[in-house]
């Protein structure tokens, strides 16, 4: 068997059903064998970017590793943003990249680089195969890595000679240990058992889940904890879905764009069990500030190097986040009596700072086109944001009730991922009804796209904030940096149902409020792909926020009766 | 030397870029590190590194921690409060050798050439010593160290 057939027999015995890629010079012997393996659905991509962002998208939504094809040098290096987009936010990718043949490896031939080079700093791992006899090794390696413990991005670069050479028989064991891999699962049950007493011990405790939680599918067990215990639920902007919103312990978004009632929450808390997040500066704002009536914080991550990176806990529990919870639960407490005393303060703050927006001037308003999408979502439908305000309003107007898919570019803040990840969510989870909501800065930098879902006709609905500017950098000057508006008008931009059309799919623009609905219903209505190009309030902005450099104390909203 | 050096052994696989994986993520995260040294170990296809480490308690644990995320690396220890032995080698060429440099336990090589195998301290120590007989050229590997038998 060549190496081309061995690796796409070693990705068939994985159970890989859907491939994102573009073929060159340095993977054409892959491409020639693929027909010979039906099994195997490519989908052939715009720009290799798309194809990262889909292959992330797809296994968000569904747990799975996705699978990504680049030939190499520019191909490979398309994919970069795309790597440390799913390296951020510990999503499972694997990326078969091509390289040039092995004699001419390192003496700058066509069309080569450093892929392992270049994308050392943004991988869970990588490998350079310039042996046919390693690839099956490899890729169940790869699995193995990409999936378990803290997911994350594996690459596999593959020299063209490798791929044609003959291997011999083909022999596939799946990889379940490496001597220098081992993610910690099981929590210590001293430490659960510890962490729980000091939940019951703490007068103010906070909860904050992050994507951990999500990953790990621990919803219930967090919903179960924090209800037995009485404790209130903030998430951080990956975590949102990790809580139900509706719920009375739900403190919603925190962070340095949070609401205004998790933000205090925070900064009042006695304790904080943060689980299955990273405690970054978004969520911190300036961390001499955060948290400054803490006395305890304990920590819950898979990841022990997470443990103080950013914030020394009294109580590390190195461990998955499902299990962690589940192993905790027997020990949690009832809260005790005055706990009604903190409960009260914080619906007094939902009510003192409540989410809010204005409509006085007139303008279409993100909020509304928002709550309406939700209102159709019925808690079933998985919600891509792209990055910047689109992203931020999208995160605090979900409204589910049931834990549920909502899914952005958190760590790296990617502009464009939203659209093709959305497109690889629907791929592999045909069965959900998938939005994205992107604004036009960002949805430009991946358009390209569009042909994706018009030639396999996915039903992706696009929801476009169009306000005409780089809104969350034109907010930033605006607000932070003297008002001096530089380089972030988007003025000049298509037509966007024009542009759709143009490539083939039904479009439809939306400037007042009376024609949200009748827009949406066309776009359910509609089979297959739909953009709605909603023309909004050029000047809305995203608050609370926390100005740069500064507390969480000092986040600004908008004034009440605004 | 300095008082707040600690020292980390680490057990590597010996693959190609195994060091590059290393030293990227030492600079990527801003670490201080002095030295890193590294050689066969008796496991085939395993490396020993032994690394110093110029930082507090609490950055010397985010490098060992960050160290142990590489799937390359199989073990990263902190032997700096474990009774160990250190040693580094060290060679010289100078204008003229001094008579007295066995008083370290150095030899001479070759001809205008010492050499001295020995803790980092009296390696400094010896330094200052061959300074006034005029060092020419000077190579050190930085220490390797194991823990003492218990
Ligand atoms: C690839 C990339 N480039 C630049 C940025 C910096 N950035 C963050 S938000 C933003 C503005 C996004 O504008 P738009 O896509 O129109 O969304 P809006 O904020 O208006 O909703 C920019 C430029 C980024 N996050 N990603």
């Amino acid at each position: 068997m060549t190496g081309a057939d061995m690796v796409l027999e070693a990705l068939e015995r994985e159970g890989v059903e859907i491939i994102f890629g573009y073929p060159g010079g340095a993977n054409l012997p892959l491409y020639q064998r693929l027909p010979a393996h039906p099994k195997l659905r490519h989908i052939l991509v715009r720009h290799e970017q798309g194809a990262a962002h889909m292959a992330d998208g797809y296994a968000r939504a569904t747990g799975r590793p996705g699978i990504v094809f680049a030939t190499s040098g520019p191909g490979a290096l398309n994919l970069v943003t795309g790597l440390c987009t799913a390296f951020m936010d510990s999503v499972p990718m694997i990326a078969i990249t091509g390289q040039v043949p092995t004699a001419v490896v390192g003496r700058d031939a066509f069309q080569e680089s450093d892929v392992i080079g270049c994308t050392q700093s943004v991988t869970k791992h990588s490998y350079l195969v310039t042996k046919v006899a390693d690839i099956p090794r490899v890729i169940s390696e790869a699995f193995h890595i990409a999936a378990t413990g803290r997911p994350g991005p594996v690459l596999i670069d593959i020299c063209r000679d490798v791929q044609q050479a003959e291997g011999g028989d083909f022999e596939y064991s799946y990889c379940s240990v490496l001597p220098g891999y081992k993610p910690a699962l099981e929590p210590d049950l001293v430490q659960v058992e510890r962490a729980a007493e000091m939940l019951a011990g703490a007068r103010r405790p906070v909860i904050l889940a992050g994507h951990g939680v999500i990953l790990s599918h621990a919803e219930q067990e967090l919903l179960e904890v924090a209800e037995r215990s009485g404790t209130p639920v903030g998430t951080t902007l990956l975590g949102v879905g990790a809580f139900p919103v509706q719920h009375p312990l739900a403190l919603h978004m925190t962070g340095f764009m949070g609401t205004g009632w998790n933000i205090k929450a925070v900064q009042n808390a006695d304790l904080l069990m943060m689980v299955g997040m990273r405690v970054d500066d978004r969520v911190t704002a300036k961390l001499s500030e955060w948290a400054p009536k803490a006395e305890s914080f304990v920590h819950i991550d898979i990841d022990a190097s997470e443990m103080g990176k950013n914030v020394r806990p009294h109580l590390e529990v190195v461990a998955d986040a499902k299990r962690a919870l589940t192993a905790m639960a027997p020990y949690v407490k009832p809260p005790p009596a005055d706990r009604g005393e903190w409960l009260t303060q914080i619906d007094a703050w939902r009510e003192e700072h409540p989410l809010k927006y204005s409509r006085s001037n007139g303008h279409l308003q993100p909020q509304d086109v928002l709550i309406d999408m939700y209102r159709r979502c019925q808690d079933e439908a998985i919600v891509v944001a792209d990055v910047g305000q689109n992203q931020i309003w999208a995160a605090l107007w979900w409204n589910y009730t049931k834990p549920g898919l909502f899914l952005n570019s958190g760590g790296s803040g990617t502009m464009g991922f939203a659209f093709p990840a959305a497109l690889g969510a629907k791929f592999g989870r045909p069965d959900k009804d998938v939005w994205c909501v992107a604004g036009e800065g960002g949805f430009v930098m991946t358009a390209q796209e569009l042909s994706v879902a018009v030639e396999h006709q996915v039903p992706v609905k696009i929801v476009l904030l169009n306000n005409f500017s780089l809104g969350m950098v034109r907010q930033f000057q605006d607000d932070f940096y003297g008002g001096v508006r530089s380089e972030v008008d988007l003025t000049v931009m298509p037509d966007f149902v024009k542009l759709a059309e143009a490539y083939g799919l039904k479009a439809r623009r939306v400037d007042r409020y009376e024609e949200i609905k009748p827009a949406f219903d066309e776009a359910q209505a509609t089979p297959g792909p739909f953009l709605i190009d909603f023309r909004i309030d050029p000047e809305a902005n995203v608050y609370p926020i926390v100005p740069l450099g500064k507390g969480l104390d000092d986040f600004w909203e908008l004034p009440n009766g605004a | 030397m300095h008082s707040q050096l600690r020292v980390l052994r680490v057990l590597v696989e010996d693959n190609p870029g195994v060091m590059a994986r290393v030293s990227g993520m030492i600079r990527r995260r801003g670490f201080n590190i002095e030295t890193i040294t590294v050689g066969p170990s008796t496991e085939p296809g395993r490396s020993r590194m032994t690394l110093t480490v110029d930082a507090g308690h609490a950055e010397v644990d985010q490098v060992a921690k960050q160290l142990d995320r590489l799937i390359e690396v199989i073990e990263v220890e902190d032997i700096t409060d474990a009774p160990t032995v250190s040693r580094e080698l060290l060679i010289a060429k100078l204008d003229k050798v001094p008579p007295t440099v066995e008083q370290y336990g150095a030899r001479q090589l070759a001809t205008g050439i010492v050499e001295l195998t020995a803790d980092s301290e009296t390696v400094e120590e010896f330094i200052e010593f061959l300074k006034p007989f005029g060092i020419k050229e000077l190579a050190r590997t930085g220490p390797v160290a194991m823990r003492r038998s218990a």
